[in-house]
C-alpha cells in the first residue's frame, strides 16, 4: 500500500514537469554576486517595466542595501562632518519641529561672509547646513537686524519682511513657494504616513459611535421609565 | 422541553460549584445603588473602560516592541509606519494614557465635592489613592520606553529626585537606574516593571477599591445614606439594582465618552504637544540636553511644587507632602455633612481655590522656569497646601445646611 502511494506520488510529480520547452534553454548566466549587473537590471527595469508589471514584495530599502549602499557607507556615517554635526534624519521632522519651521527654515538662508559655508540662516543661526537651495531661490541678504525688528507687541516679522532678494535664481519666487510646499508636504507625509487612513478610518468609527450613542440613549431611556418617582420597585 | 432540562442541568451542576447567582444577587442585579447619580458618576466606569483599552493595546504593543536602548525608538517607528494599524494600537494606548488620568482625576473630583471620602468609605479613598500612585508609576515607567528625548530626560530628571535623600541617595539612585545613568539597562527593567509588575498591583487594587466600594455602598450627591430608607423587601427605598439601571446608564455614557475619545484619537493624537510631545520624536540622545524638560501634563502639578521650592530636597519633601495631604483628607473633613450642597459658604470658597491653584500648578508644570512663574508657583502651591491645613478648622466652624431624609435626584 505504502509502495503504491509512493509510485503515484512519484507519477504526479513527473506529470508536473512533463511540459517540456520545444526548443533547448539559452544560458542567461546569472550571477548574483554580480552587484553592478544587478543594478543596471534594476535601473532598466525601473524606467521600462514597472509602468506594468509590480516588485510588491521587494523593498527598496533592501536593494539599496544590497547594492552596497548601506548606512554605514553613506556620506552621512562616514564624511567627517565640521563639529561632529552630522545632519539630522528627517523621517520624524515635521513632528519635531513642525511642518512651518521646515518651510520657513528652508526659506530663510542669507549671504554671511562670516560662515564658513558662506551662508546664515534666521531661524537657526549660525546653522552648519549649506544652502542648497539658493541655486533654485537666488541669493538674499540681510537687509534689517532681526533683533531691531521684534516687536514688544504683535506679531513678530516674517522672514520676507526681514530678507532682500539680490540675485534670482533657476526658479521664479512662486515656483520656489510652490517646491518647498511641495517638499515639506512630503516630509510631513513621512513623518505621519497613517495620517490619510487614520482621518478616514476616524469618520466612520464616529459615524458608528454616534449611531450606537442613539441606541444605547434609547435602551437606557425605556428602561429607566419606571424608576421616575416610583417608591417601591 | 427535553433541552430546557438539559440546559437547566447543565446550570445547577454549574451553580452548585460556583457562587454565579450569589455573585449577581450581591454584586449586579441585587446591588442598590443610589438613584440620583449624576453626571459625575461616569467616570469610575469609564476608568475601568480606559483600563481595559490600556491592557488591550499594550499586549498588542508589546508584541512588537523591543525594549532595547538601540532598538526601541526603530521599534516604535515600525509600529508606526510597517505594523498594520499599528498607529492606531498605539495612539490608542498614548491617548488611553492620557485618558486615564482626566477621568480618574475627575472621579477624584467627584469624591471631594460629595465627600465619598468621608465615613465609612475612607479605605475605599485610600485604596483609591494607592491606584492613583500606582498609576502614576505605571505612565512614568511607560513614557520611557519610546527611547525619545523626553523619555530619556525625563526618566533622568525623575530618577535623580531619589540622589535629593541625604546620605544613600546616590546609592538609591543608581540602584534604581540599574547603572550610573539611565542606559538600556533601565529601559529594560522599566519595560518589565510598565508591562508586568505594576500592572498586577493596578489590578489588585482596583478588584480591592471594588470590593470595599460594594461593602460600605456608594455615595451620591446629596450625600446621604440610603440604607436608612429601605422597603418592605428591605430595599433602599431610593436605591435601584445596579443591573440593569447603571450598567445601561453606563454603557449610554461610554458610548459618549468613546466619541470624544475618537475625536482626539483620530485628529489630534498629539493634542498639540500635550499628549506627545515633539521632542520624544527624536531618538534618545545622552550628549544632548533638550532645552526644556517638562514631564507629561498629568504629573505637572506636582512637579510645579517641587521646582516652586528652591532646595532639592526640600522641594521633594514638599511634593511627597502634597500627595500625603490627599491621602489624610477623610480625617481633615470635620464637617458634619458630606456633600458640598449642603456644606458652607467656607467649604465652596476652598475647593474653588483648590482647583484654581492645582489647574494653576499643572499648567506652570509644563512651562520653563522664570522668576514670575516662580514666584506664581510658590503662592498657588500655597494655595494647595492652606486648602488641607485649613480644612479641619473652616469645615468645623462653618454653617451647614442639614441634607433631606431621602435624596433629591
Amino acid at each position: 500500500m505504502r509502495y503504491l502511494l509512493l509510485t503515484i506520488l512519484l507519477l504526479i510529480t513527473q506529470l508536473t514537469y512533463a511540459e517540456e520547452p520545444s526548443i533547448a534553454l539559452a544560458n542567461a548566466k546569472v550571477n548574483l554576486h554580480d552587484i553592478k549587473s544587478i543594478e543596471r537590471g534594476a535601473k532598466f527595469f525601473a524606467t521600462n517595466c514597472m509602468m506594468c508589471h509590480t516588485l510588491v514584495y521587494l523593498r527598496y530599502d533592501t536593494v539599496a542595501h544590497d547594492a552596497g549602499i548601506t548606512y554605514e557607507k553613506m556620506p552621512i556615517n562616514v564624511k567627517a562632518w565640521p563639529n561632529g554635526i552630522k545632519p539630522p534624519d528627517m523621517s520624524n521632522e515635521t513632528n519635531v519641529r513642525g511642518p512651518d519651521w521646515v518651510y520657513t527654515f528652508l526659506h530663510s538662508f542669507y549671504l554671511d561672509s562670516k560662515r564658513p559655508t558662506g551662508f546664515n540662516n534666521l531661524l537657526i543661526p549660525n546653522t552648519s547646513m549649506p544652502s542648497m537651495l539658493t541655486p533654485y531661490q537666488g541669493q538674499l541678504v540681510l537687509a534689517k537686524d532681526v533683533k531691531e525688528s521684534i516687536p514688544i507687541f504683535g506679531a513678530k516679522v516674517q522672514w520676507f519682511d526681514v530678507l532682500e532678494q539680490q540675485s534670482t535664481g533657476i526658479m521664479s519666487p512662486d515656483q520656489f513657494d510652490a517646491t518647498m510646499r511641495d517638499v515639506v508636504n512630503f516630509l510631513a507625509y513621512a513623518a505621519d504616513p497613517y495620517h490619510e487612513q487614520q482621518v478616514h478610518l476616524g469618520i466612520w468609527v464616529i459615524g458608528f459611535l454616534l449611531i450606537l450613542c442613539v441606541l444605547l440613549y434609547l435602551l437606557k431611556k425605556e428602561y429607566w421609565k419606571d424608576i421616575e418617582n416610583d417608591d417601591e420597585n | 422541553m427535553a433541552q430546557d432540562t438539559k440546559q437547566n442541568q447543565i446550570f445547577a451542576w454549574f451553580t452548585a460549584r460556583y457562587p454565579i447567582v450569589e455573585f449577581n444577587q450581591k454584586h449586579i442585579s441585587g446591588y442598590y445603588a443610589p438613584k440620583n447619580f449624576n453626571f459625575w458618576y461616569y467616570f469610575g466606569s469609564f476608568s475601568l473602560l480606559v483600563l481595559l483599552n490600556q491592557i488591550i493595546t499594550g499586549i498588542w504593543l508589546a508584541m512588537e516592541y523591543t525594549p532595547t536602548a538601540d532598538a526601541a525608538f526603530s521599534s516604535v517607528q515600525h509600529i508606526m509606519r510597517d505594523v498594520r494599524f499599528g498607529w492606531l494600537l498605539r495612539f490608542m494606548h498614548t491617548t488611553g494614557a492620557s485618558a486615564f488620568f482626566i477621568v480618574v482625576y475627575l472621579h477624584m473630583y467627584r469624591a471631594l465635592i460629595y465627600g465619598s471620602y468621608q465615613k465609612p468609605r475612607e479605605l475605599l479613598w485610600l485604596i483609591g489613592m494607592l491606584i492613583y500612585l500606582t498609576l502614576l508609576l505605571e505612565a512614568f515607567t511607560g513614557y520611557v520606553l519610546p527611547w525619545g528625548q523626553m523619555s530619556f530626560w525625563g526618566a533622568e530628571v525623575i530618577t535623580s529626585f531619589a540622589s535629593a535623600i541625604p546620605i544613600v541617595g546616590k546609592y538609591v539612585m543608581i540602584w534604581l537606574r540599574g547603572d550610573y545613568n539611565i542606559s538600556g539597562v533601565t529601559l529594560h527593567r522599566f519595560f518589565s516593571l510598565h508591562v508586568i509588575a505594576v500592572p498586577l498591583v493596578l489590578l489588585g487594587l482596583v478588584f480591592v477599591h471594588l470590593v470595599a466600594l460594594h461593602y460600605v455602598g456608594s455615595n451620591n450627591p446629596d450625600g446621604i445614606d440610603i440604607k436608612k430608607k429601605k422597603n418592605k423587601k428591605g430595599h433602599p427605598l431610593d436605591g435601584i439594582p445596579f443591573h440593569p439601571y447603571y450598567t445601561l446608564k453606563d454603557l449610554a455614557g461610554a458610548g459618549i465618552f468613546l466619541i470624544v475619545f475618537s475625536c482626539v484619537l483620530f485628529f489630534a493624537p498629539k493634542m498639540g504637544g500635550f499628549f506627545l510631545e515633539s521632542n520624544n520624536y527624536l531618538p534618545a540622545n545622552p550628549l544632548q540636553t533638550p532645552e526644556h524638560i517638562a514631564p507629561v501634563w498629568y504629573m505637572t502639578p506636582f512637579y510645579a511644587i517641587l521646582r516652586a521650592v528652591p532646595n532639592k530636597l526640600l522641594g521633594l519633601v514638599a511634593m511627597a507632602t502634597a500627595i500625603a495631604f490627599m491621602f489624610v483628607l477623610p480625617w481633615l473633613d470635620r464637617s458634619p455633612v458630606r456633600s458640598i450642597r449642603y456644606k458652607g459658604m467656607w467649604s465652596k470658597i476652598a475647593i474653588t481655590e483648590f482647583v484654581i491653584c492645582f489647574i494653576s500648578l499643572g499648567y506652570l508644570g509644563v512651562q520653563p522656569v522664570s522668576p514670575l512663574r516662580s514666584a506664581m508657583a510658590q503662592i498657588f502651591a500655597i494655595g494647595y497646601f492652606l486648602f488641607f491645613l485649613l480644612m479641619p478648622i473652616y469645615t468645623s466652624y462653618e454653617k451647614t445646611k442639614s441634607p433631606p431624609e431621602r435624596v433629591t435626584g
